[in-house]
C-alpha cells in the first residue's frame, strides 16, 4: 500500500516535487471537470444502448435463414452419426480372425481359421498336442482346446527357437524334433491361394534367425539368395527342402492346373511336385489358409538292405562328432 | 456275429420244437419290403390275415429277432377292412410288447390288438412299418477319401412270422442300381435297384433263411449323438426353440487323410459320402434364425422362407467325413398363436417332437419345454413311450421358477416328428406379477431415496459435543462477522488514505472533508455493529480463547480509525492554512509511525484469527 507521505524521498528532491505537485494541482484541475465529463458522457452514453437492449432482442439472422440453418445442422448431426457408424463397422471392426472381401456377388467371408479350430477341437484326441508358430498359440488353446507347445507369451526363447529350427529343417529332422515333443499335429498357415500376406512363410525368416540364435547348425545364409528369402526356382536347396516350404506347398500346384503361382510372393513356386515321407495332411481349410499335418508313426521295420548299411555308419558316425549337420537331439 | 448265428441255431430249433398253439390264424399272403435308401432301414409289411380256426382272435403276433428288436425304433401297424376297391378306413392298431412264457430270449413278440375280433372264416389286410437303425454296417470300416461306402445288411428272406404264411415275396430296395454281391436263392432276380426274392409259397412258421446284401451307398448318414431341444414359452407373444446338436458321421470312418485339393477339384468322386449341408425344415413364420457352435456365428447358411415352411440350409464349418464329429447350435423363435391353445380352463402347447432336420438320426432326444412361472397342473402327452421327469430353470425375473418338464427319447428317427401337447393352467392375473414386480421394485427404490434425503440421522441431539459444535460454529459465524466488519473499516481507512493523495494532487479541500464525513459515519455505523458481535463472543463459552484477541483487535482498530482521521484532520487543516508540504509532514510524522505500526498488528492478529 502507497502511503502518500511514506515514499517522499530527501529534502533535495522536494521542492521539485512542489513543483510537480503544483503543476500536477493545475492539471488535474484541469483534467477533474474534463474527466467528470468524460464519466457523464459515459453514462449518458451507456444509458441509451440499455434502453435500446431492453426495448428490442437483437435479431442476427431472419428467420427463414435460421431455419434453415438449423436444418443443415440437423443434417449434420445425422450424416456423422451415419458415418460414425459406417467407420466403426468398416475400419475399426476387423477382427484378424474373421477376414471380409468384397466381391462382385456380395460379401465374401474367410473363416478359415475358425474352421480349422472347430476341426481340431472336435476331431482329435484330447491329449494330442500341435505345433505352430508362437502367433497361434492362445488362439489354438482357446478355440481348439488343445495342448500347443509354443504360444504368444513368448517366455522361453529356446522352446521357439526349437519349433523354429524344426520348420526350417527338412523332413526327417523336423519329424525328430516334434516326436521328441510328443507332437501329434503340426499347423501352418498358407495364404498363397488366396493373397493373405501373414502367413508363415512371410514368417519364416523369424523362424530361420530365432532358431538358428539357439542351434548354430541352422544358418541365416542357408536359406538366402542375393540377400533375399525367395520360394521361386532361385530359392536355395535348403529353403526349398525346409518343412516349412513342404507343408505349405504339399500339392499346391495341382490348384491352378501346373503353375503353383503364390498370390503373396508373386512368384511361380520353385519345387512344384514333391511327396511328404514323414507327414500325411489330414485338413486343409477351405481358402488352404490353415493347413493341419499329422506325424506318421514310425516304421515298424526297417528294409533288410538298411539293416547293413546302417551297421555301417554305426562306426563312422562316431569320429564324426565334430561336424555341426548333426541333429541336436541325439 | 457269433451271437447271432446263435441265435439263428435256436430260431431253428424253436421252430421245429414250438407248439402251433397259434396257427388258427394263417398269413395269406404277406408282401414285404425293405427300403436301404437311407441310413435308417423301413420295412413295411402287406400281410392278409384270415382265420383258419374256430374261436374268434383278437390280436395279431409280430415277431422279430433279437438283434433287430433292440434297433427297433418305431412299430406302427394299420389294419384296413375289406380288400380292393371296398377298402374300409384305417386304424391304427396299439401296439405292445408281449413276450409269451415259453418263448426263446432271442425272439421278440409284439402284439397288435385288433379294433374288433376276427371271426371264424374272416380275413383283415394290415400294413405293418417297422424302422430299425444302426442295422447297416460299413464293410470295409475304413475307407480312404476316393472311395466309396459299402454297407451289409443281413436279414432273412422268409419272414419269421409265429403263423404258417401261404405266399410271401420280399423286396430289397437299394440307393443306387448297383450291388457288390447278394444271396442267391431261389426266385432271386435283380433289376434295376431292387432285389427281389420270392414268392414264395407254403412255408412253415418260424422259417428263416438268412440273406446277406452288400452294396454301396454314399448317402449322408448324420448321426446326431445328442440333440437338446428346449422350448420356452412366453406368454407375451414367442415361443422360442434352441436346439443344440452333437453331429457325427456315422457311415464308414475315414482313414485320416483328407485332401482338400481332391475335395474340391472332383467332390462327387472323392469325397462323396461327405456331409456338406443339412437341410431342417422350420415351420412357416420363424423369425431370428441363428446358426452358431461355442466359438461364434457361423455364416454358411441360407434361409430360404415361404409360406408353408421355413427352409434352412446350413452348412457345418467343414465338410464331415466318415468318423468326425462337429457341434452347434440352432434357435428360432415362432409366434405363439400357432402353437398355443386353450382348452376349457387349461392350455396346451402343441409342437413337433422330434429333430426338424431332414434325414437325421438323433440317438438321444432330450426335450425340455419351460412353462411359464406359475404354470400348475402340467401333464404332457406324447404318441409313443418316452421317459418323463420334471425340473425347474431359472431366467429372467424369477422368483421360484420355471416349471420345465423334460422328455427324454433313445433311437429318434424322423418318422417320430409328430406332434405332442403339453397341459398346463395358467390363470390371466399371473401374466401381470412380472411388471408388477418390476413396478413395485423401482417404486420402493423411489420411496426409500425419498425417505433417506429427508431423515435426519444425527444420533443425539443433547449430548455436550453436539452442543459444542454447534456453539463453536456459532463462534465461528460472529468472528467471520466481526472480520468482515473489521476488513471494510480497514477499506474506509484506504479510502481516507487515497483522499488525501487526492488532495495533494488537487487541492480540493471539500472534497477531501466530505470523504472524511462520510468516512465518519460510516465507521461509526461499524462500531455499532460490531458491538452485539462482541457481545455474542463474550457470552459464549467456546470463545475463551478467542476472546481477548479478538478484543485486542477490535482496540487496535478503533486506535488506528482515531489516529488515521486524526491525521486527515492536520493534512487538511494545514492545507487549509496552506502550509508547505514539509510542514504537512513533520506534523504527520509522528502519528504516521503509530498508524503504521498499529496497521502491522492489525494485519498480524486478522491472520492469526483467520488461521483459526
Amino acid at each position: 500500500m502507497f502511503y502518500a507521505g511514506d515514499a517522499v524521498p530527501g529534502n533535495g528532491v522536494s521542492p521539485q516535487n512542489d513543483v510537480l505537485k503544483t503543476d500536477k494541482k493545475e492539471d488535474t484541475l484541469k483534467e477533474r471537470p474534463s474527466r467528470k465529463n468524460k464519466k457523464k458522457e459515459k453514462e449518458t452514453i451507456e444509458k441509451p444502448s440499455v434502453k435500446s437492449k431492453s426495448e428490442k432482442k437483437p435479431l442476427v439472422l431472419p428467420v427463414e435463414a435460421s431455419f434453415f440453418a438449423l436444418f443443415l445442422t440437423v443434417l449434420l448431426g445425422g450424416f456423422y452419426v451415419v458415418h460414425s457408424v459406417w467407420a466403426a463397422a468398416e475400419a475399426y471392426s476387423a477382427p484378424s480372425i474373421v477376414l471380409t472381401s468384397h466381391s462382385h456377388d456380395g460379401l465374401h467371408v474367410f473363416d478359415d481359421f475358425r474352421e480349422a479350430y472347430a476341426w481340431l477341437s472336435h476331431n482329435t484326441e484330447v491329449d494330442d498336442k500341435v505345433a505352430s508358430w508362437w502367433d497361434y498359440g492362445y488362439q489354438t488353446t482357446a478355440m481348439a482346446n488343445r495342448t500347443v507347445i509354443v504360444d504368444n507369451n513368448t517366455w522361453n526363447n529356446t522352446h521357439i527357437a526349437t519349433v523354429g529350427t524344426a520348420m526350417s529343417s527338412p523332413e526327417k529332422a523336423a519329424w525328430e524334433i516334434f516326436n521328441s515333443l510328443d507332437v501329434k499335429y503340426v499347423l501352418v498357415v498358407f495364404g498363397g491361394l488366396v493373397g493373405y500376406p501373414s502367413d508363415d512363410i512371410n514368417k519364416f525368416l523369424w523362424m530361420v534367425r530365432i532358431g538358428g540364435g539357439v542351434f548354430p547348425h541352422i544358418k541365416e545364409p542357408d536359406y538366402l539368395r542375393d540377400g533375399q528369402y525367395r520360394i521361386d526356382s532361385q530359392a536355395t536347396p535348403t529353403m526349398l527342402n525346409s518343412l516349412m516350404y513342404k507343408l505349405s506347398y504339399f500339392r499346391f500346384v495341382e490348384t491352378d492346373g501346373g503353375k503353383g503361382y503364390d498370390r503373396v510372393r508373386r512368384t511361380e513356386i520353385g519345387k512344384k511336385h514333391f511327396k511328404l515321407t514323414h507327414f500325411e495332411e489330414v485338413f486343409t481349410t477351405h481358402h488352404w489358409m490353415v493347413r493341419i499335418y499329422k506325424l506318421k508313426p514310425q516304421k515298424n521295420r526297417i528294409r533288410g538292405k538298411t539293416k547293413k548299411s546302417k551297421s555301417k555308419t554305426s562306426f563312422t558316425t562316431t569320429p564324426r562328432s565334430g561336424t555341426t549337420k548333426k541333429n541336436p537331439w541325439h | 456275429m457269433s451271437s447271432f448265428r446263435f441265435d439263428l441255431l435256436v430260431l431253428l430249433v424253436f421252430s421245429i420244437h414250438f407248439s402251433p398253439a397259434l396257427s388258427d390264424l394263417v398269413i395269406s399272403k404277406l408282401d414285404r419290403r425293405i427300403d436301404l435308401t437311407s441310413q435308417i432301414v423301413r420295412v413295411t409289411l402287406t400281410l392278409k390275415v384270415e382265420n383258419r380256426g374256430t374261436d374268434p382272435v383278437s390280436e395279431v403276433s409280430l415277431t422279430f429277432p433279437e438283434h433287430q428288436a433292440n434297433n427297433l425304433a418305431l412299430l406302427a401297424a394299420v389294419s384296413t377292412e375289406g380288400k380292393g376297391k371296398t377298402r374300409g378306413a384305417a386304424t391304427n392298431l396299439p401296439i405292445k410288447i408281449k413276450q409269451p412264457d415259453d418263448s426263446p430270449p432271442s425272439l421278440i413278440w409284439y402284439a397288435a390288438s385288433l379294433p374288433k375280433e376276427l371271426g371264424k372264416g374272416e380275413s383283415l389286410n394290415i400294413d405293418v412299418l417297422a424302422v430299425f437303425t444302426h442295422v447297416l454296417r460299413p464293410f470295409p470300416e475304413k475307407i480312404t477319401q476316393a472311395e466309396s461306402q459299402l454297407f451289409l445288411f443281413q436279414d432273412s428272406a422268409h419272414f419269421t412270422s409265429p403263423y404258417n404264411v401261404k405266399v410271401q415275396s420280399l423286396t430289397v430296395k437299394l440307393p443306387s442300381e448297383s450291388v457288390e454281391s447278394y444271396t442267391k436263392l431261389e426266385n432271386t432276380k435283380f433289376s434295376g435297384s431292387e432285389i427281389k426274392y420270392g414268392p414264395y409259397e407254403k412255408l412253415a412258421a418260424f422259417s428263416y433263411s438268412p440273406v446277406i446284401v452288400h452294396f454301396p451307398s454314399n448317402k449322408p448318414f448324420v448321426v446326431a449323438k445328442e440333440l437338446v431341444r428346449e422350448i420356452e414359452i412366453s406368454h407375451w407373444g414367442n415361443v422360442q426353440v434352441t436346439e443344440h446338436y452333437n453331429i457325427i458321421h456315422g457311415g464308414a470312418r475315414s482313414t485320416g487323410e483328407f485332401s482338400r485339393l481332391d475335395f474340391q477339384a472332383r467332390p462327387h468322386v472323392r469325397g462323396a459320402s461327405a456331409v456338406r449341408n443339412l437341410i431342417a425344415m422350420l415351420p412357416p413364420r420363424a423369425h431370428s434364425i441363428y446358426y452358431r457352435d461355442a466359438i461364434g456365428n457361423i455364416s454358411t447358411s441360407n434361409i430360404y422362407a415361404d409360406s408353408s415352411k421355413t427352409l434352412v440350409e446350413i452348412e457345418p464349418r467343414y465338410p464331415m467325413f466318415g468318423g468326425w464329429k462337429t457341434c452347434f447350435t440352432i434357435g428360432y423363435g415362432l409366434p405363439l398363436q400357432d402353437y398355443l391353445f386353450q382348452l376349457g380352463g387349461t392350455r396346451f402347447l402343441n409342437i413337433t417332437f422330434g429333430s426338424p432336420m431332414n434325414d437325421v438320426l438323433v440317438e438321444n432326444l432330450t426335450l425340455k419345454v419351460v412353462l411359464p412361472e406359475g404354470s400348475r397342473d402340467i401333464s404332457v402327452s406324447v404318441p409313443f413311450p418316452v421317459k418323463q421327469s420334471q425340473e425347474t430353470t431359472f431366467s429372467h425375473l424369477d422368483i421360484a421358477g420355471r416349471p420345465t418338464v423334460v422328455v427324454e427319447k433313445v433311437n429318434v428317427v424322423p418318422e417320430h416328428n409328430q406332434y405332442f401337447q403339453v397341459h398346463y393352467k395358467f390363470s390371466n392375473l399371473s401374466l401381470l406379477t412380472e411388471p408388477l414386480m418390476l413396478i413395485c421394485g423401482f417404486f420402493s427404490l423411489f420411496v426409500a431415496c425419498i425417505i433417506y434425503m429427508h431423515a435426519d440421522f444425527t444420533i443425539s441431539k443433547s449430548s455436550a459435543s453436539y452442543i459444542a459444535k454447534l456453539q463453536w460454529d456459532e463462534v465461528q459465524g460472529t468472528i467471520q462477522q466481526l472480520q468482515d466488519i473489521i476488513n471494510r473499516c480497514l477499506l474506509i481507512h484506504d479510502k481516507l488514505e487515497a483522499s488525501l493523495r487526492e488532495l495533494s494532487r488537487t487541492g480540493d479541500i471539500q472534497a477531501c472533508k466530505a470523504v472524511r464525513k462520510s468516512a465518519d459515519t460510516l465507521l461509526k455505523d461499524f462500531s455499532k455493529e460490531s458491538k452485539p458481535l462482541l457481545a455474542i463472543l463474550q457470552s459464549s463459552p467456546q470463545a475463551a480463547h478467542i476472546l481477548p484477541k479478538v478484543e485486542e483487535l477490535v482496540v487496535k482498530e478503533r486506535d488506528l480509525q482515531e489516529k488515521i482521521m486524526l491525521k486527515h484532520t492536520m493534512v487538511v487543516d494545514s492545507y487549509e492554512k496552506k502550509s508547505g508540504g514539509r510542514d504537512i509532514e513533520n506534523r504527520v510524522a509522528s502519528v504516521q509511525q503509530k498508524i503504521s505500526v498499529l496497521k502491522q498488528e492489525v494485519d498480524d492478529l486478522l491472520e492469526f484469527i483467520e488461521d483459526i
